[in-house]
């Protein structure tokens, strides 16, 4: 999936604010692979909805076109687009590249 | 989170434009917080529907970013609750929404929300469009400043101009009524209890008859400088000034309880106030006369009587003749007193001063009134 490297480009007085933005991501991934082994298609729609909304406002609109996939796969419990979706989203955190203008 | 949860209270609660952030995501509250407080004005954050409208009604803010999906009460029924309170619903609602979401816009418009923003939130568009709203808020709040800057300037106006004619608790009950209906007398006669003070410059006929015009108005002036004045200092209502007389109310239009006492100072300080002027007239070689008071008590009805052209807002009834025919009888420096009002405050002349004048029947009158002369 593009060789692992995403790159972003983020306002550079957003600088400060991104490395906790990433660790919420990580901590979210993690969260949404326990709801998606057990199944929790609402907890996993709530947290496709959420990067949907966080994503684009940081810069990271990867991520908000993943929390979209999310959202629509809980809602239709489309349990193989779930794991494509979070598959690429984890891929997508280990190798995103972020630079600042 | 630590930055954005600092961003998450309330930055500056100054002058600053203030906006309450409601998002049940707290990292997307915090981020929006941050931006508008980058942008210079003061932010606030909670996460349910409740919370924000709690929040409001402690610290109105300037606008509020309001996320549709919320646990509880949506933003939909929190929009629709802070328009629907006149403390809230000038506040500018911003709705966030999917931006495919037209249904979403619909049900906002319906429940009053001012104006929409895009989910996801894009930095420049949540910027450009609390700037377009803040601006709006501003002006609109500076046409209200100066809408009201000129309401207070006219009343102060109208004021002015009635304190001339009238007493400034009656210039200041015709200004409420004006303010209440557009029109003032339109208020219906009412029956009031009063006490009526009638003061007249005895002999004043016969100087207007020995004296140029210009002088008799420049003393007329002086007198009634000097007992208007004790009218307003004992919060006496003017009804009317015709030739040297001047009807004073007491009791009305606001209740006083110690009506009586007030009517028996006005006299004293009345005649108190005159001798000095008098004492001048004296000198100068101006003719006896000084100050003839009734007093009286009892029912009137106080209105509006007059044309539509001419209209006097007074008191009229047995109280105010009574005390019209006392002051008639009553000598220079004299204050004849209606026996009831007399009993109510016995206290306010010294007993030397005073004696009965038994019972007298007044003109007009079918029965004998007991009187009390008080002299100066």
């Amino acid at each position: 999936m593009n060789d692992g490297a995403w790159k972003v480009t983020v306002a550079k007085d957003l600088e400060d604010l991104i490395p906790t933005f990433l660790k919420n991501r990580k901590k979210e991934l993690d969260t949404l692979r326990v709801a998606l082994a057990a199944a929790d298609f609402e907890q996993l729609r709530q947290l496709g909805h959420r990067m949907k909304g966080v994503g684009v406002s940081y810069g990271f609109d990867r991520v908000s076109a993943l929390g979209k996939s999310i959202e629509e796969g809980a809602r239709r419990g489309d349990r193989a687009l779930l794991e494509t979706s979070i598959d690429q989203y984890g891929d997508y955190l280990a190798g995103v590249q972020v630079s600042y203008e | 989170m630590s930055d954005l949860a600092a961003a998450g209270r309330m930055a500056d609660t100054g002058t600053a434009f203030r906006v309450l952030v409601v998002d049940d995501d707290p990292e997307m509250a915090g981020f929006l917080s941050w931006l508008l407080t980058k942008e210079g004005m003061a932010a606030d954050t909670v996460h349910d529907g409740e919370a924000a409208i709690s929040r409001v009604a402690v610290a109105p803010p300037d606008l509020v970013l309001l996320d549709v999906m919320l646990p509880g009460a949506d933003g939909f029924a929190v929009c629709e609750r802070l328009k629907s309170q006149p403390a809230s619903a000038m506040i500018p609602v911003v709705l966030v929404t999917a931006l495919e979401d037209h249904e979403s816009r619909v049900r906002g418009i319906r429940a009053g929300a001012d104006d929409f923003l895009s989910k996801p939130v894009r930095r420049e568009e949540l910027i450009a469009r609390v700037k377009t709203l803040r601006r709006l808020h501003e002006t609109r709040r500076e046409l209200e400043v100066r809408r009201l800057g000129a309401e207070i300037q006219h009343k102060e106006t109208l004021r002015k101009a009635f304190a001339r004619y009238v007493s400034p608790q009656l210039a200041e009950r015709i200004i409420s009524e004006l303010a209440e209906d557009g029109a003032p007398f339109r208020r219906e006669p009412q029956r009031v209890s009063v006490v009526a003070l009638f003061a007249d410059l005895r002999g004043f006929t016969h100087l207007t008859e020995s004296t140029s015009s210009a002088e008799v108005v420049g003393m007329l002036n002086e007198y009634f400088q000097a007992i208007t004045d004790a009218a307003y200092r004992h919060e006496g209502t003017i009804f009317s000034m015709a030739g040297d007389s001047l009807l004073v109310g007491f009791n009305v239009p606001f209740s006083q309880a110690d009506a009586a006492q007030r009517a028996c100072r006005t006299a004293r300080d009345m005649v108190e106030s005159f001798a000095p002027v008098l004492q001048r007239w004296t000198e100068h070689g101006g003719p006896p006369t000084g100050v003839g008071i009734g007093i009286a008590s009892g029912e009137a009805i106080l209105g509006n009587v007059g044309s539509a052209h001419y209209m006097s807002h007074t008191i009229i009834g047995d109280a105010v003749n009574t005390a019209a025919r006392l002051m008639q009888m009553a000598r220079p420096g004299e204050a004849l007193l209606a026996r009831p009002v007399y009993e109510a405050a016995p206290d306010v002349f010294a007993a030397e001063r005073v004696s009965s004048r038994g019972e007298i029947a007044l003109r007009g009158k079918s029965e004998a009134i007991g009187v009390y002369s008080v002299r100066f």
